[in-house]
């Protein structure tokens, strides 16, 4: 079966626009209907996209200036999917909290539209997977931005809610300022705003006008720093991150950053083909590597927060998703990139769903809330202690592997200086991590009564765990799809 | 003879006018102000980079869509924003970001 890849686009904006219709239109029905319907439909066309054909629109066609549908879009988009997915079932879970805060006249009143919109952010996440020009790239990345805007300051009557909502806002807008303007200087300087034809441009770029392109290559880095949350344009991640809903921060620590590393790498291949710009912009990323592996990795290590942990957590991964690129010399860069990113989307949503039914509970986020979660609910400290060991890089999970690619890498094109940094952050990595461990197994529980896991929960843990050590021992599958 | 030069001149002061003003001013709204000045900054860049990009005799017309674009996800922000810190005032009584400090570890 030869699927046109744009159909999983247009099923995806057909089921966001149903959900919301239906949600108008049907006040009275029960709102768990709505998460059931959009959980549903995001996984029949997480099915649909293995059968999706990649050489749809190579060619002249006039939608090919815009839109790619190579390997790298194709699986982008399913982890753009499973992503959505994995969060709406944590939104199912997170129900009852959410309705606490949100001022509703009936009871599970205006939870609707809680999962319409990451359906919504889903679309723009598989558009920017496969776009190919910069008028694209803005409105799927702007789609995806807005659309967190307000999933973020959901909780309207929970003023951390609010707070990070607004400062999202703010430094979300500001970063679509600088990448604009850069934008708009590369359109300047070649004439062009697809890719292919600026890559072309800036082959045969007269030299006078290098400083400008360059000014233009800067803004734009700004700008997608901010999104990918590398360091030194953390500063709203840790604030966000926390006073989220807990299914949006899973939401916003994946999807934005896989579909922020896929535009990213999209936006510098062009300056990374042209001898001109390379060696400048081999610089600056390993600058923003540094600074984020080493700032995420110490300052991840006094938190006492959960959510804060993953925060800094998620910026330490993004200083070595981009010590990947900055590797770009091996010509294997987007592959390892995707791998890392394939086994942090495990990892990463199996510690969020832990911590949403821990944080139901208990009532908390701190580390300290998981006191004593061995003997409240094996399951769930297994799937924890899983996803910390897979963050931390131990053997034969996920994350080490990836790890490893991307180290190797980096030493088969002599970056020493990221090889040493990078070595010495995973050990420090190693401290944060097991502290969420120690409090599972060695602390005692104020209140040691055992948690209840509901089915579609329990199942969902035991996949994720199943996955990190299968990807773990046997990567093939996943690199057979990047290919 | 007004050139390039000059509208990149303007639109760079008001970029540099804007952002300026999302880091000295403490009011959310008046931040926000910034913010749109700066998107409003890139949208003159756009067209006078298009208007002085002749190809074929025509004005560059690529960089004239994506100002219509920009403007478009312009005003659906605002919308956005706007709603956001209305809900913050209802919630907190302020529009300052300085009192915007619950989320400290």
């Amino acid at each position: 079966m030869n699927l046109n890849p744009i159909v999983l686009d247009l099923a995806v904006l057909a089921l966001g626009l149903v959900l919301l219709l239906l949600e108008a239109f049907n006040e009275e029905k029960e709102k768990p209907f709505f998460g059931w319907l959009s959980i549903g439909g995001i996984a029949i066309v997480f099915v649909l996209s293995f059968f999706a054909s990649q050489q749809i629109f190579v060619g002249s066609s006039q939608l090919a200036q815009f839109y790619k549908a190579d390997a790298l879009a194709i699986f982008y988009k399913r982890l753009a999917l499973g992503t959505t997915l994995l969060v709406l079932i944590m939104a199912l879970e997170f129900r009852p909290i959410l309705s606490s805060y949100l001022p509703a006249a009936r009871k599970n009143a205006g939870l609707g539209e809680f999962f319409a919109l990451p359906v919504f952010t889903c679309l723009g996440l598989m558009w920017m997977a496969s776009a190919a020009d910069f008028v694209m790239i803005f409105v799927s990345l702007e789609l995806v931005t807005i659309s967190f805007y307000v999933l973020v300051s959901y909780m309207r009557r929970s003023s951390a809610s609010l707070e990070a909502g607004v400062k999202y806002l703010i430094l979300g807008a500001l970063s679509t300022g600088f990448f604009v303007y850069g934008i708009t200087w590369i359109f300047g300087i070649t004439g062009q705003t697809n890719l292919l034809a600026i890559s072309d441009a800036l082959r045969v770029l007269a030299p006078a006008s290098h400083t400008a392109a360059l000014f233009g290559l800067g803004l734009l880095l700004i700008g997608l720093g901010f999104k990918i949350a590398a360091a030194p344009f953390q500063l709203w991640v840790p604030d966000v991150y926390q006073g989220a809903p807990t299914p949006i921060t899973a939401l916003l620590s994946v999807g934005s950053k896989a579909a922020g590393f896929v535009v990213l790498w999209r936006v510098i291949e062009p300056f990374l083909q042209t001898p001109a710009f390379a060696p400048k912009l081999q610089l600056i990323l390993v600058g923003l590597a540094v600074l984020s592996l080493i700032y995420g990795n110490i300052a991840a290590l006094p938190q006492s927060n959960m959510k804060r942990l993953l925060a800094y957590s998620s910026i330490a991964h993004a200083g070595y998703l981009l010590v990947a690129i900055a590797s770009w010399k091996s010509g294997q860069a987007p592959v390892t990139f995707s791998f890392y990113l394939a086994g942090y989307f495990l990892m990463t949503l199996l510690a969020f769903l832990v911590l949403i039914v821990v944080n139901q509970s208990t009532g908390g986020d701190d580390i300290a809330n998981f006191n004593g979660l061995g003997q409240r609910s094996p399951v769930l400290a297994l799937g924890m202690t899983i996803s910390m060991l897979s963050l931390a890089g131990v053997p034969f999970t996920v994350g080490f592997l990836g790890k490893f690619f991307i180290f190797f890498d980096a030493v088969k094109t002599g970056q020493w200086l990221l090889v040493g940094v990078g070595i010495v952050t995973v050990a420090a990595g190693f401290y944060y991590y097991l502290k969420v461990l120690r409090a599972m197994y060695w602390n005692v529980a104020k209140n040691p009564s055992p948690i209840v896991v509901s089915p579609l929960t329990r199942a969902t843990i035991g996949v994720l765990i199943a996955l990190i050590f299968v990807l773990g021992v046997y990567p093939a599958p996943v690199l057979e799809m990047l290919k | 003879m007004i050139t390039l030069n000059d509208y990149l001149l303007v639109s760079g002061l008001l970029f540099a006018l804007g952002f300026a003003g999302v880091l000295l001013r403490r009011n959310i709204i008046i931040i926000f102000m910034g913010l749109e000045l700066m998107l409003n900054a890139a949208n003159l860049s756009l067209v006078a980079f298009s208007r002085f990009g002749i190809v074929n005799g025509l004005p560059n017309y690529n960089g004239q869509m994506l100002v219509f674009f920009i403007i478009t996800v312009a005003a659906a922000e605002v919308a956005v924003g706007l709603a956001i810190i209305v809900a913050l005032y209802r919630a907190r009584q302020t529009t300052n970001v300085e009192d915007l400090n619950t989320l400290k570890f």
